[in-house]
């Protein structure tokens, strides 16, 4: 918590420093029937290819997701955690 | 060791199997460490996959491995890269050496801060002892389901104990950001496995079978470590040769050597570092190196093992005070004192013992005990004390070469010797045949380290600071040290050694000559008086300058009266001492007490203060005792005792602000209020900060004078640490800007009547004496052997000349260039000066 604070006091000192890792939703690697099993794409609030192997995504209502569906879909793991996010094993 | 039952792995985690080649880690992938599988886990809380006991457990908690009691070993690594996180999102729930049951929790992670942190959450099981195996499951796994069959029986035997005379290696440093942690200590162990000798890799008093990934990780090391590899058997030379080569490159990481990349220009027969003790000498090469101390955990009995410690504790005691009554009164004699009473610590004791009641061994429990602590005073953050970790270690090895009964045998010393250690330990150097060694060049350790108090105790050049690859150098190997200018030169030829020895001898007939004089006043040749007085810390030092024609103290760094004491002294004492070296001065010339000078920097025991990010920038000087104002009204009241038996100058360091000027003098006048006294003491302030140097006319209507402190005003000024190893030679008090700042003090406190003192390190410099008599400086005050040497510089100079010169590098660029310049306006002098025409 305290870092948290810490950082954004930091960035907002020194803009050109700290790097943005926010990625902006831009294009829209999942496929139709996994956003449908996410809940569709206002369920979606941002997505980001992380760790080689995931798709972190983060939902608005994370009741609205269909875990049998995004496996169905292709999606070979599921990683479901506090907050909304959501870890899509797409594999290598 | 055959198992009668095949065993089966369970899944560590749930998630997704991955085939071993396709991780994209060529480590892991090539099965360097071993093979077995890979998981993208969907669970957060890493299981034992198999009963045994935690052979290794990484302090980043991002690796474990277990082994069960047939000697199958698994190792599981979480994520890739993730040692980079250094513990950030683990959480260890497992401590090593512990025995677990299979399915049993062993550390958690947060897959979402490692997924978004670091290179992937890829977690690889390995079977480390080389046991063949069959996979049982594919795809999509749960925690606990079994995946892997082993065969028993059939794993690769490790090396035996070293047997035989074993060849050791130089010490080396690691130069991993992280340690050998995995990936590295795989290829380590893989290139230590293609030898037939047993290979062994050390560091302090542990040691690890190379071929061993998870003994190497055991080890725990970090960056900057000292390592050895020893090697028994027969190709054991070429094993040591090979291993040696790959630990300098990485083991495969990409390192960079700290030196390379900001002196690529220079030769590689030059190395630099940070002058620790001045002066220069020609000598050859001698490596220092600890012995190798081998520690078996298990104690013989408690009762045993006790006595032991308690024997070998008394036995270090009384060789530290034989070491004492050696050297009474010296540097030397002050720091085993401070030894004995690291062996008294408490904490220290209480740590050991708890460690025999576990039924350790007394070595053990010592070195264990010992080396947390060490651990935690490096922790600390703060310079002074990780170099106290540095005495703690060497006590500490002292009685643990005593448990284990190693005589420590004295070394073999060739002629000239120039002594090249890692860091050298004050146990090392006290039984040191002072007439043989020249020097001293160390990789660690910075201006107050032991080895620099030693070096300039003795008179003999030092280097701190130095690229680690300084101790690869050859015993015997002829060097050129020149500590002022912080270089060894390699291979030195002829003309380099002359020109040295000429100068040595020049300089030290000078010496004579000025120490002959030291008795007549500092006038320059156009009869321009220049007061020359000293800084001190303590009265033998105020008799000293005195004996060497100091014409007062220009600088009286009251914290070292007491900086050895724990509780603050009373205000009787403190009265007692003040007076007693005002006594020493007598009526006819000054003293200046600056007040106490501590801070998170110079911590002083009876002033606690909490531990600062940043304490060059934190509460320091008069910043801290207007917090704490007991204490500087107690400080004042006892200064102001000593009032009348010399002229009283009272001095506040570290201003920043008028208002903290204003609010120490109201303090000063309420105490000499209540002592009744009528005329106060002059009241000055150090210009140590830029902003005083740049406001000097605002303050100079405030104050009575101005005392100059060019170490903090070159370090504020230049954002430069003057103890960075890399930044020292830079950190340099002739830069113009430092120059520039004195001469605007200089003139603002001129245009108001007030004079202005340098006490910093500048003013005990030769070369800078022209150039601050130049700028208007009217009183010098330098360390006190450096009496003689000043004054005599001072009556070789004009007054006029040195305006001129002055003038002319205050217009310069860098501070190469205004050294250049004054060390040819010396030249000129010198040439026509009467001292060097004997």
């Amino acid at each position: 918590m305290f870092e948290k604070l810490q950082r954004a006091f930091w960035k907002a000192l020194t803009p050109d420093l700290v790097a943005e890792t926010v990625a902006a939703p831009t294009q829209n690697e999942l496929s139709a029937e996994v956003l449908s099993a996410l809940g569709g794409a206002d369920n979606l609030k941002s997505q980001q290819r992380v760790a080689l192997t995931r798709v972190r995504v983060q939902l608005e209502d994370a009741g609205r997701l269909d875990e049998a569906g995004l496996r169905a879909s292709g999606i070979a793991g599921v990683m479901v955690l506090p907050g909304g996010v959501v870890h899509l094993l797409t594999g290598l | 060791m055959i198992a009668t039952q095949p065993l089966e792995l369970r899944a560590p985690l749930s998630g997704v199997l991955l085939a071993l080649d396709k991780v994209p880690d060529p480590v892991f992938a090539s099965r360097m460490i071993g093979d077995g599988l890979c998981i993208d886990p969907t669970s957060q809380t890493l299981c034992a996959p198999l009963a045994g006991v935690i052979s290794n457990i990484q302090d980043t908690g991002h690796a474990v491995s277990i082994t069960d009691d047939n000697g199958v070993q698994v190792l599981m690594h979480i994520g890739l890269d993730t040692v980079s996180l250094a513990g950030k999102g683990f959480t260890r729930l497992v401590e090593e050496g512990q025995r677990v049951e299979a399915g049993q929790a062993l550390i958690e992670f947060d897959a979402d801060y490692v997924a978004l942190n670091a290179r992937s959450v890829l977690t690889l099981m390995l079977v480390v002892s080389g046991e063949p195996f069959t996979p049982l499951a594919n795809g999509l796994v749960e925690l606990g389901q079994p995946v892997l069959q082993v065969a028993p029986g059939n794993r690769i035997e490790e090396a035996d104990e070293e047997e035989g005379d074993a060849l050791f290696s130089r010490p080396l440093t690691l130069p991993n950001a992280n340690g050998l942690h995995a990936r590295p200590a795989a290829v380590l162990a893989q290139a230590a496995k293609a030898f037939s000798a047993s290979i062994y890799l050390h560091k302090q008093t542990q040691s690890a079978n190379a071929k061993s990934l998870v003994a190497i990780m055991a080890l725990q090391t970090v960056q900057g470590d000292s390592v050895q590899v020893s090697a028994a058997g027969e190709d054991a030379e070429a094993a040591i040769a090979a291993l040696v080569a790959l630990l300098t490159q990485g083991c495969g990481e990409a390192v960079t050597t700290p030196t390379a990349p900001e002196q690529p220009v220079l030769p590689a027969t030059l190395l630099r570092g940070v002058c620790a003790s001045p002066g220069a000498a020609f000598g050859q090469v001698f490596q220092v190196a600890e012995p190798v101390l081998n520690i078996t955990e298990q104690g013989a009995g408690q009762a045993v093992e006790q006595a032991a410690l308690a024997r070998s504790l008394a036995a270090a005691t009384q060789a530290l005070q034989a070491l004492q009554d050696d050297a009474v009164g010296s540097a030397q004699a002050e720091i085993f004192r401070a030894h004995q009473e690291l062996l008294e610590d408490p904490t220290l004791l209480e740590q050991a013992h708890g460690l025999l009641a576990e039924g350790k061994s007394a070595a053990f429990a010592w070195n264990r005990a010992t080396a947390a602590t060490v651990e935690l005073f490096q922790g600390l953050g703060n310079a002074l004390i990780a170099e106290r970790a540095a005495d703690l270690a060497d006590v500490g090895q002292r009685v643990l070469k005593l448990i284990l009964g190693i005589q420590d045998s004295a070394w073999d010393l060739p002629e000239r010797a120039i002594l090249i250690a890692e860091q050298l330990t004050p146990s090392q150097t006290a039984s040191l045949d002072t007439r043989k060694v020249l020097g001293f060049v160390t990789v660690g350790g910075g201006a107050t380290s032991h080895v620099a108090i030693l070096a300039r105790a003795l008179g003999l050049p030092a280097i701190c600071g130095v690229s680690p690859e300084v101790l690869a150098l050859a015993n015997a190997r002829y060097v050129l040290l020149d500590a002022d200018q912080g270089t060894l030169q390699l291979d030195p030829d002829l003309a380099q050694i002359e020109q040295l020895e000429t100068a040595r001898a020049q300089q030290l007939l000078r010496h004579q000559r000025d120490m002959a004089q030291a008795g007549v006043p500092a006038i320059t040749r156009d009869g321009h008086h220049v007061e020359v007085t000293a800084n001190v810390a303590s009265l033998p030092e105020v008799e000293q300058s005195l004996g060497l024609g100091g014409e007062g103290v220009g600088l009286l760094r009251s914290e070292f009266l007491y900086l050895d004491r724990n509780r603050a002294p009373s205000p009787d004492e403190q009265a007692a001492t003040y007076t007693a070296i005002a006594r020493a001065l007598g009526t006819e010339r000054n003293l200046v007490v600056r007040t106490l000078d501590v801070g998170g920097d110079k911590p002083l025991a009876y002033v606690p203060m909490d531990a600062e990010n940043n304490p060059f920038l934190g509460l320091r000087g008069i910043r801290l005792c207007l917090e704490r104002p007991q204490l500087l009204r107690e400080q004042f009241r006892a200064i102001l005792a000593s009032a009348g038996f010399a002229r009283l100058h009272i001095m506040l360091p570290m201003v920043s602000l008028l208002s903290e000027l204003h609010l120490a003098r109201r303090i000063l006048q309420e105490e000499a209020a209540t002592l009744g006294l009528a005329t106060l003491p002059k009241l000055g302030i150090m210009i140590e900060v830029p902003s005083a140097a740049l406001m000097a006319d605002v303050f100079a209507p405030h104050v009575d004078f101005f005392s100059i402190g060019t170490n903090d005003l070159t370090q504020y000024t230049l954002a430069m640490d003057r103890d960075h190893p890399r930044l020292a030679s830079q950190a340099d008090s002739f830069h113009p800007a430092v120059l520039r700042l004195i001469d605007t003090t200089v003139k603002a406190a001129h245009a108001h009547g007030k004079w202005v003192g340098v006490c910093g390190a500048l003013a005990s410099e030769a070369l800078a004496v022209p150039v601050l008599i130049g700028l208007g400086v009217d009183e010098l005050s330098v360390s006190v052997p450096l009496i003689p040497t000043i004054k005599a510089t001072v009556r070789e100079l004009d007054l006029a000349d040195c305006q001129i010169i002055a003038r002319q590098v205050l217009g310069l660029e860098e501070a190469a260039q205004v050294r250049e310049a004054l060390r040819m306006y010396q030249a000129a002098t010198v040439e026509t000066s009467p001292v060097v025409e004997l």
